[in-house]
């Protein structure tokens, strides 16, 4: 099975932003004669991988290599660089050229830009003299599908960036990726948004907009109704929890990247010693749309009956005789025996994992804490991680929770801990501790915590979550309902309106904006009920709303949504945008930086 | 009556008529053809007017300085300039495609003026051979020239929009040729221009870029004396020494037609009317001749000039225009004397009915099945007619016709009146541009509308682009320009709303581009008050830069929320402004600054510490000087003997120097001080120890190191040096002995007090290193009997998990400890035994 989803049932015409992509790239190549070596950093490599086929480059006469420091290897008089306009590629290119100078090879060099090209990048290609000798362009690839309901910007640093850094560019590129949609399927006459960095991208867009119109003929109803955009920042307790869904597991223990993972072949039942495999998930594979969203303990129940009723079904296959009709039903069953057998083997491989006391009692921890109890318990498991030098990410994803479920840390615990870190993993992490804390995640405790009076009000914790048949979005973490997918829930059900004393409780600002001929009527929520019935496209067709998460959304919270999706109160499909997939762990990955 | 008289005036050449109707009447006055030279632009352009200075005129009351006039197609004067340009006698000028008026004169020199007579610059030399030559004649073409020197050298200019001279083969001929002809470059098979030179014999020199051939040897006599090249570069017309019109294909392979003419002295001008027919002028007399049949002929008493177009050919005299063309096959069939054709009757059914008559109806019934197309040759001869009053009968008569007509494309007639509005506008006497409806196909309404602009029409340019529906963003952008360039007298306020007023039309007109015009022209204020009003910051803010505005260009770059142009704008005061200057400016400025923190941190790090320095943030300075004392120890002359650990040292102290500058920095201060004790002692390790891995590990991991070495006082040296708590020494020695197995030791080290965090740490090490004979030293001595329960549990160990369990009284617990022993029967149901008698106590 492919690696590139099938988007055949995407709400949105999907198939057609990714050709556009692809014959972007070949005319690209196509415009360049000859022979040629392309080569790409490795996260953008990953990202074409959902694009477009490897074999359809080598096609257009391309060897294909990865960036690094190393020097490029090959006969081409042609390299084509594609890169990701971040300022520490530019050293790898420029080296590169020149290197081909001391060694007397004369090549042609083309610098492509993804997805545009940045002042500051050409400014350090000048300053190391290679940027004469290059021909510069652009690839605009802002938006990839990752499957039919999520669409990823790409931009993996994008909350760190803006968090620690100040550096907004990411916030650019997102209004502009929602710019690009606009473009395709319509202006998005209302958009809500909350955080400072939503609020942010919705300005933006707006300033596209007035700079770049989208022209929205009257009698055409845009296929999006309502963007909602939230802020990573306002809820960065979900990400620090463990995802409990089959998909999030996945990321959590093996790492889904571009929608696939990679694993040793004996773990999927394969004679290739020490080989990896990678198998790829998305909708394409049946069984995996129909159990990814579920609460892991279900999936193994599922994957057990449906491997016992296979079995009876081949033990009376054998027994009685058969008619064409049932022989053929049964046929059709064998088919999904490949994927039965994967998922069985991934599944039991999860569960070496899950099956840990350190797992459970990680959930137990995790779940004291977002209950807000009980602190000094929580406190003492920390300390005690530290002093044992667990994982430092382990340690720090807690402690990031505990410190925003609390607001903070008093001062003499926030000291003390500091202390410890740095003692038990070295003082090189002084970085690490400073990005937590410039980006407010690990911080001194200077008020008292809001979070119980948002939990309380927004139903956060459920009680008797009931995972095999749930009736609230909280089954995804067992009993917690995501802060986050619960805004949204609100959002498209009734607008900020009703909540609006809960949002100022959450950090940054929000806003609720209609656009275009819109704009014009009232922007009451009042209005609401009545509009969402005039929204319903005239064939049947659900209205839609993109969710976009600024600086990431997990995979439980997708599923999260896909389930409020299913409900059938609900007036809207959802699909997702966002700037990548993040997990706990990749999330606080992104702030270690070691000083050494 | 009226259909005999249009008729009346066509002529016909074998079984094709002609017509010349008259454009214009010429306004201008005391113009004699004959003692200037005249340059027409083809579709109706203007009109270039000299004196002849190599004629001999007698001057009547005019100064003897030359004047270079520009007039309209019906001769109204557009401008007027003297020609003063030195570099001898003018040879020859024409208009190129985009209406410049190219003037070459003797030493090779090409002077070129826009249609209001302003000279453009620069000149253009057709290069120094050219010049020391003398240039005798030249044969112009769409965008180029080619120039004949005294010496029989040919130069030429492929393209003026880049004007490159080069010189094309010699030729080798002694005898300057009879006439010259060019083939333009998109019809030769080379792509590069071809020249054909008549010479004094049999043939014909063709001389391109980088050779020369002998054509026409096959089928010539004798020397051609003139010669024109057809519109598509295939035919040849020429004029032999024997006074025979000759029609060739143009690489003289092939005789198309061969006709006497009545005299042997070769024409003054030779000329394809369209693609039929060939004009011959003599002094008096014009001479159509077609393939077949006895040639028409037209007296004239006053000079004329042959102006050749796609469809016919225009006839400029002193007094007047006229277009001489075929006439087209719908006009004929209307028109035609005795014509029965549908169109004619239905033409007549309208006569008919206009005069009240029922013979209307009789005439569309006999032409019912035919009407439609009836109704397309009314429209089209329409299309076709100068005479405004003949276009609206024709246009009724299709209109009336249409009535009657079930399935015919009404837009079709709507379409025309289009057309006819627009050509009748731009005909008229002061825009005097006489375009047929096939040139005007040709020419497009684009060319048309850009045509006016440059004529500074820009009324009727707009109009026409409004009308057509055509995008108005470069006819007001045009005017905009101009508008600045011819107001140098009004003020910049005023200007501005006059600009506003009209600029406010056009939706997404380029603000920028405007204004960058008005500084170019000197007016700054003006520009910087018309970019404000430009709605794309990516063209605003460039300009901006350009006309210093370096303030309010951070401002917008900001504003727009594009971080690419923020660091465009930085990087552009980065470069002019002294380093002080620079950081002031983007200090207050959050986005700016944090790029260029981002930007420096990647690129420019000693550049960042004077910026952190100058701003008071030291403790930033002490994060980079931190960074850097790692740097050095990756350097690799670190590990060649001699340890760099001095000046690490140096530059960490330095950093927590500066960290205790501010109070909110104590913890990191203090952090680098026991770093810098750390590295010290980390390096006396490596001293006594002789082994490498010391240096930047944690404190912990020294400790483990230390114990795993078995230096036990080093370990406890390193615990009292950096207070480490007895918490975490248990935790850390305990793991330490058992990864060396060292369980006597642990056991020992179990024993030397009441361990402060309990016995847990010994468990759990033991059960990590798989002996559970060890961990069942340690777990009975545990104090929470859940704790225990686990412990069992996790050695498999049923029996003694479940009585701890119970012992603990927590029935979730056990519930849990069944979970985990699920596949065991036996232990099950201990389980669920105890389980039930704790739920019967009601504990649970």
């Amino acid at each position: 099975m492919a690696q590139i989803p099938n988007l055949d049932n995407a709400p949105l015409n999907l198939t057609f932003l990714r050709e556009q992509s692809q014959k972007e790239l070949i005319n690209i190549l196509k415009n360049i004669r000859g022979k040629k070596c392309l080569v790409i950093d490795q996260k953008l490599s990953g990202s074409l991988s959902v694009i477009i086929q490897t074999s359809l480059l080598k096609e257009h006469g391309v060897e294909l290599r990865h960036l690094s420091a190393e020097p490029i290897q090959t006969d081409a008089a042609k390299v084509v660089y594609l890169v990701r306009s971040q300022l520490n590629l530019m050293k790898f290119i420029s080296s590169h050229v020149n290197n081909d100078i001391s060694r007397g090879l004369q090549r042609e060099y083309y610098v492509y830009f993804v997805p545009r090209r940045a002042v500051s990048c050409e400014k350090i290609l000048e300053e190391e003299k290679v940027h004469h000798l290059l021909t510069i362009g652009e690839y605009p690839l802002y938006i990839v599908p990752l499957d039919e309901d999520v669409l990823s910007f790409e931009l993996d640093l994008a909350y760190k960036e803006y968090q620690v850094d100040g550096d907004t560019s990411s916030l650019w590129h997102i209004a502009k990726a929602i710019h690009k949609l606009e473009f395709s399927f319509g202006l998005i006459p209302n958009v809500r948004a909350k955080g400072k960095a939503s609020v942010c991208v919705a300005e933006i867009l707006n300033r596209l907009q007035a700079e770049e119109p989208v022209n929205s003929p009257d009698m055409v109803v845009p296929e999006i109704n309502t963007l909602i955009l939230i802020d990573r920042e306002v809820d960065m307790v979900t990400p620090m929890c463990s995802q409990l869904t089959y998909e999030g597991l996945l990321d959590e223990f093996l790492g889904i990247n571009n929608g696939s993972v990679e694993l040793d072949a004996s773990i999927m039942g394969l004679q290739q010693e020490g080989k990896k495999v990678k198998v790829p998930l998305n909708s394409s594979d049946k069984l995996f749309k129909e159990i990814r969203d579920l609460n892991f303990e279900v999936v193994v129940q599922i994957l057990r009956q449906k491997a016992t009723s296979m079995k009876q079904d081949y033990t009376e296959m054998t027994t009685t005789t058969q008619t064409v009709s049932e022989l053929k039903d049964f046929v059709k069953k064998l088919n999904s025996l490949p994927e039965m057998t994967r998922h069985i083997n991934l599944a039991q491989y999860l569960s070496t994992f899950t099956s840990k006391p350190s797992f459970l009692a990680q959930l137990d921890m995790e779940h004291t804490m977002v209950e807000a109890q009980s602190y000094d318990i929580c406190f003492e498991y920390i300390e005690e991680m530290i002093h044992k030098q667990e994982p430092l990410i382990n340690v720090l994803r807690l402690l990031i929770l505990f410190s925003i479920t609390n607001s903070g840390l008093p001062k003499k615990n926030f000291d003390y801990l500091r202390r410890e870190l740095l003692h038990s993993y070295g003082f090189e992490h002084v970085g690490t501790l400073n990005n937590l804390e410039k980006a407010g995640l690990l911080k001194k405790q200077e008020s008292k915590s809001n979070w119980p009076t948002v939990k309380r009000a927004l139903q956060l914790v459920v009680e008797d979550t009931d995972t095999a048949n749930p009736n609230d979005i909280s089954y995804v973490f067992s009993g917690y309902a995501p802060l986050s997918i619960r805004l949204v829930q609100h959002a498209v059900r009734s607008g900020w309106r009703p909540i609006e004393e809960i949002l100022k409780l959450l950090p940054g600002p929000h806003s609720d904006k209609k656009r275009g001929r819109f704009s014009s009527s009232p922007s009451l929520d009042t209005l609401q009920g009545a509009s969402a019935s005039m929204d319903k496209v005239a064939d049947g067709r659900r209205s839609l709303v993109l969710v976009v998460f600024v600086g990431g959304v997990t995979f439980a919270e997708i599923a999260a949504l896909r389930y409020l999706c299913s409900q059938e109160a609900m007036a809207y499909d959802l699909i997702i945008g966002t700037t990548n997939i993040v997990s706990g762990h990749s999330l606080t990955e992104s702030f270690v930086e070691k000083l050494g | 009556m009226a259909n005999v008289s249009v008729a009346a005036e066509w002529q016909l050449l074998y079984n094709r008529y002609y017509r010349k109707p008259e454009l214009y009447r010429m306004r201008w006055k005391h113009i004699d053809l004959s003692r200037n030279k005249v340059a027409c632009a083809p579709f109706g352009g203007p009109i270039a007017i000299i004196r002849d200075d190599s004629k001999i005129v007698q001057l009547h009351s005019e100064s003897a300085l030359r004047k270079l006039r520009i007039f309209n197609s019906a001769g109204v004067q557009l401008s007027e300039t003297v020609w003063k340009n030195p570099g001898g006698r003018l040879i020859g000028m024409s208009w190129t495609d985009d209406q410049t008026l190219a003037c070459i004169v003797q030493d090779g020199t090409v002077y070129r003026y826009n249609i209001h007579a302003e000279p453009l610059e620069p000149n253009i030399s057709m290069g120094k051979e050219c010049f020391e030559q003398n240039v005798v004649d030249c044969v112009f073409w769409g965008n180029g020239v080619v120039c004949i020197t005294e010496s029989n050298q040919l130069f030429c200019i492929p393209d003026f929009k880049n004007p490159k001279p080069c010189k094309l083969a010699d030729p080798g001929i002694e005898e300057l040729p009879f006439c010259m002809a060019v083939i333009e470059p998109q019809y030769t098979m080379s792509g590069n221009v071809e020249v054909l030179l008549g010479v004094g014999e049999a043939f014909v020199v063709a001389v391109e870029e980088d050779g020369v051939q002998q054509l026409g040897a096959e089928v010539l006599r004798g020397p051609l004396q003139k010669m024109a090249v057809s519109r598509d570069g295939q035919w040849l017309a020429s004029f032999t020494h024997d006074g025979r019109l000759l029609v060739m294909t143009s690489d003289l392979q092939k005789v198309i037609m061969e006709q006497e003419c009545e005299s042997a002295l070769p024409p003054e001008q030779l000329s394809w009317c369209g693609m039929d027919t060939v004009l011959l002028y003599w002094d008096d007399m014009l001479l159509m001749m077609g393939p077949r049949g006895d040639p028409v002929r037209y007296l004239y008493d006053e000079p004329i000039i042959l102006i050749p177009e796609c469809d016919g050919v225009r006839i400029l005299s002193n007094s007047s225009m006229e277009f001489l063309q075929r006439v087209p096959d719908s006009t004929e069939s209307i028109f035609k004397i005795g014509s029965t054709s549908p169109a004619a009757l239905l033409y007549d059914a309208l006569d008919h009915f206009d005069r009240r008559s029922a013979k209307a109806d009789e005439n569309l019934r006999l032409i019912r099945s035919s009407l439609p197309e009836a109704v397309e040759s009314c429209i089209d001869a329409a299309g076709h007619e100068f005479d405004v009053l003949r276009q609206r009968t024709l246009l009724r008569a299709a209109s009336y016709g249409q009535a009657f007509c079930s399935n015919f494309q009404r837009d079709r007639i709507q379409e025309m009146c289009k057309i006819l509005r627009v050509l009748n506008a731009v005909r008229s006497h002061e825009i005097g541009i006489s375009l047929s409806i096939q040139q005007y196909k040709l020419l497009t309404p684009s060319v048309l509308v850009g045509r006016l602009i440059n004529a500074h029409q820009h009324l009727l340019a707009l109009r026409i682009s409004e009308y057509l529906g055509m995008n108005q963003e470069v006819v007001i952008m045009h005017w905009s320009c101009s508008k600045i360039t011819a107001s140098l007298a009004i003020p910049d306020a005023i200007l501005l709303e006059i600009l506003l007023d009209k600029l406010k039309l056009c939706k997404g007109i380029s603000y920028a581009a405007v204004a960058a015009h008005a500084d170019k022209n000197g007016r700054r204020k003006l520009a910087a008050m018309l970019v404000e009003h430009e709605p794309r910051s990516s063209k605003q803010v460039p300009l901006l830069l350009s006309i210093g505005e370096e303030d309010t260009a951070l401002m917008k770059a900001t504003e727009s929320g594009d971080t690419d142009l923020v660091y465009l704008v930085l990087f552009h005061i980065w470069q002019k402004r002294q380093p002080l200057e620079f950081f002031g400016m983007i200090q207050p400025r959050n986005l700016a600054r944090d790029l260029f923190v981002a930007y420096a941190r990647c690129y420019k790090h000693e550049f960042l510490k004077d910026y952190f320095l100058s701003n008071g943030q030291l403790q930033e300075v002490a994060f980079l000087l931190w960074k850097e004392s790692w740097e050095l120890g990756k350097n690799p002359m670190a590990s060649k003997g001699s340890p760099l650990h001095g000046p690490r040292i140096k530059l960490i102290e330095k950093a927590q120097n500066l960290f205790s500058e501010t109070k909110e920095h104590t913890f990191e201060s203090k952090a680098a001080e026991e770093h810098a004790k750390l590295l010290r002692i980390q390096h006396e390790l490596e001293v006594t120890t002789k082994q490498a891995i010391f240096v930047d590990s944690s404190i912990s991991d020294t400790i483990r190191t230390c114990i795993v070495l078995g230096n036990h006082r080093a370990a406890m040296k390193v615990k009292t040096e950096f207070k480490v708590s007895e918490k975490r020494w248990y935790w850390l020695k305990v793991f330490a002995l058992a990864t060396i197995r060292d369980w006597d030791a642990l056991e020992k080290f179990s024993k030397e007090k009441r361990p402060p965090i309990g016995y847990r740490p010994f468990v759990e090490a033991c059960i990590d290193a798989d002996e559970k004979g060890e961990a069942l030293k340690y777990i009975p001595k545990l104090a929470d009997p859940r704790e225990r329960a686990e412990s069992y549990a996790r050695i498999g160990m049923v029996k003694e998990a479940a009585d701890a369990a119970s012992q603990a009284k927590d029935g979730e617990l056990l519930g849990r400890l069944k979970l985990t022993f699920s596949q065991n029967a036996a232990a099950s149901s201990i389980f669920d035994t105890l389980r039930d008698r704790l739920s019967f106590q009601g504990v649970s």
